[in-house]
């Protein structure tokens, strides 16, 4: 309301503002634009080297040691791809039925409405304290989850998915309590009316009407699950992030292609699948990509 | 198919656990656990040792690597918006036609009215190509490329934000209210100007919105993009990882809290626009 009534002279503001935090942050990195060419000759061949070989992946290894045996590298990368989406589907089953709790706890729809001294205490108490875990949980990035959790109990799949699903059912939580308490109250007002109790009314009155939303808003998390997942076999769990660090230490940039046109053709169908599902639901995540 | 997906991920992988057995695990744990107690408080025993100790740790390099953190967020994001704002009237619905609202106004070529058709998918395609590569991988690749400095980290950040900028701030002029656009270009406005003075000013609030947004996701996977290598908290979680377990508890927390502060701030302001 407020940015309203100074309408242009406010965003003029905003937009000068931002242009000068840029060149405050550009002038205390020391970003300058030499920075945006490759520094040596060196670099420049490697440069050359990696854009040619994306117009011409890998078919076969690179290597020459690879045993004649192997399976082909478009196999390879498949695998690496299902390792990928298996990663993600596992992560994000952990994930949403912890968020689906804690959505429920950290929300105030399903609150019996005249709710004296103590009930509301507690229910306060029960809020908050979900709140705050939640947000806890999720302002730790999910590769620091990651480091801590494969130090703690070695490098197991387990342990990555643990440390996924935790910043996730997070983000998914707080997401869930928000789109429940936005949800229309009538139905719950009407379930209330015939005696019904708060749990019941959450589960009847409320959800069904939020699934929708839900559905959208968890379907558009497992996208960045996957993208995680990804970035997880830089730590040392075996998806495809794993196979495009190898190659890339050893400058087999053509396989690095293959890989990466592999990865960025799983994402983009997940993607579309996801925008399917959002035309059918007719939801957006413009409501809900907070 | 979610269902199917998800028994799949879990019937396949019987060896979740790995080969230690749950009694070395455990011990493991343990081990663990001690030694996220500050060194100080460790020996003497009293947590009054821990203060100076994190004061120490904030002045050497924690803060600069928070400033850092910040800077490289703050400038990836600005630099993403500042890309996307010229693409979103070719990858909009109804300016991105070469009858824009279905206004028809004289006469049009066929080539004219190819390109403008395909004009639109191409700028979404190309907003769904930035998106789905993950910031760290592009980082990675970039710094191989560009060598070990700052650039790479902003580049991969704003890399990745076009695409999803694009698609929520694309979102958001899909949606907005249309007939003073309309009004204007039935009025002789040109498509640019259509948007730069009627559909932007209706929709910047919401723009600000998820600008702030994705600021907010930016200050984090900045945090982690450190782990390349650069003075970022990343970083020094990184370094401090097997030896030093309380710095790299002392590290986290300090990321963590400073995006509490991130997430608090924004969603102040985005309290402020709506």
């Amino acid at each position: 309301m407020k940015a309203q009534a100074g309408k242009y002279g406010l965003k003029r503001w905003v937009v000068a503002g931002l242009a000068l935090a840029f060149l405050c942050c550009a002038w205390s990195l020391g970003l300058t634009p030499a920075g945006l060419v490759p520094p040596d000759s060196q670099h420049w061949d490697r440069t050359g080297e990696f854009f040619r070989a994306a117009l011409n992946p890998a078919l076969d290894y690179e290597d020459e040691n690879v045993p004649a045996d192997a399976e082909p590298i478009w196999w390879k990368g498949i695998k690496g791809v299902f390792l990928t989406l298996k990663f993600a589907f596992g992560a994000m089953s952990l994930a949403v039925p912890t968020a689906l709790v804690l959505g429920f706890l950290g929300s105030s729809a399903w609150w019996p409405e005249p709710c004296g001294g103590k009930t509301r205490l507690i229910l306060r108490a029960v809020y908050f304290i979900s709140r705050l875990f939640m947000s806890l949980i999720r302002s730790i990035h999910e590769l620091i989850w990651a480091l801590l959790f494969l130090s703690a109990m070695g490098v197991s799949p387990l342990a990555g998915m643990i440390a996924l699903a935790l910043p996730f059912s997070g983000t998914l939580g707080k997401v869930f309590s928000e789109l429940i308490d936005e949800e229309a109250r009538d139905a719950a007002q009407a379930l209330k009316a015939i005696g019904h109790g708060p749990v019941q009314i959450f589960l009847v009155g409320i959800l069904p009407r939020a699934m929708p939303n839900l559905i959208t808003y968890s379907f558009y998390r497992f996208e960045c699950a996957l993208r995680s997942s990804a970035v997880l076999g830089f730590v040392g769990i075996e998806t495809i992030g794993l196979y495009i660090e190898l190659s890339h230490e050893e400058f087999y940039y053509r396989e690095v292609w293959t890989y990466l046109y592999l990865l960025i053709a799983m994402i983009v169908v997940v993607d579309l699948w996801g925008a399917g599902i959002r035309r059918r639901l007719h939801t957006s995540t413009g409501g809900c990509a907070i | 198919m979610v269902l199917v997906g998800v028994s799949w991920a879990w019937a396949t992988s019987t060896p979740l656990l790995g080969r230690l057995s749950a009694e070395r695990r455990w011990l493991n744990f343990k081990n663990f656990a001690g030694e996220l107690v500050p060194a100080p408080v460790r020996k003497s025993g009293d947590w009054g040792d821990a203060l100076p100790w994190a004061w120490e740790l904030l002045t050497d390099e924690g803060f600069l690597a928070l400033m850092t953190t910040f800077g490289i967020a703050t400038a990836a994001i600005i630099l993403s918006g500042t890309l996307v704002l010229p693409l979103l009237p070719l990858a909009s619905r109804r300016l991105a036609r070469v009858d824009p609202f279905g206004l028809r106004a004289g006469k049009t070529n066929r080539a004219a009215g190819l390109v403008w058709k395909l004009s639109g998918p191409f700028v979404r395609f190309a907003f769904v190509l930035c998106r789905s590569l993950p910031e760290y991988l592009i980082a990675f690749l970039l710094i191989s490329l560009l060598g070990l400095q700052v650039w790479p980290l902003v580049l991969a950040l704003a890399i990745h934000n076009l695409g999803i900028l694009g698609r929520l701030w694309g979102e958001v002029v899909e949606n907005a209210d249309d007939s003073a656009a309309m009004r204007a270009y039935a009025a002789g406005q040109g498509r640019v100007g259509v948007f730069a003075t009627t559909t932007l000013p209706g929709v910047f609030n919401r723009f600000l919105i998820y600008f702030f947004y994705r600021w907010e996701t930016c200050v984090k996977d900045a945090t982690v993009l450190g782990m390349l290598g650069l003075l970022t908290l990343g970083k020094l979680i990184a370094l401090s990882k097997g030896f030093f377990w309380d710095q790299m508890l002392f590290y986290v927390l300090l990321g963590g809290s400073v995006i509490v502060l991130g997430d608090l701030f924004s969603m102040a302001l985005r309290r402020w626009l709506r």
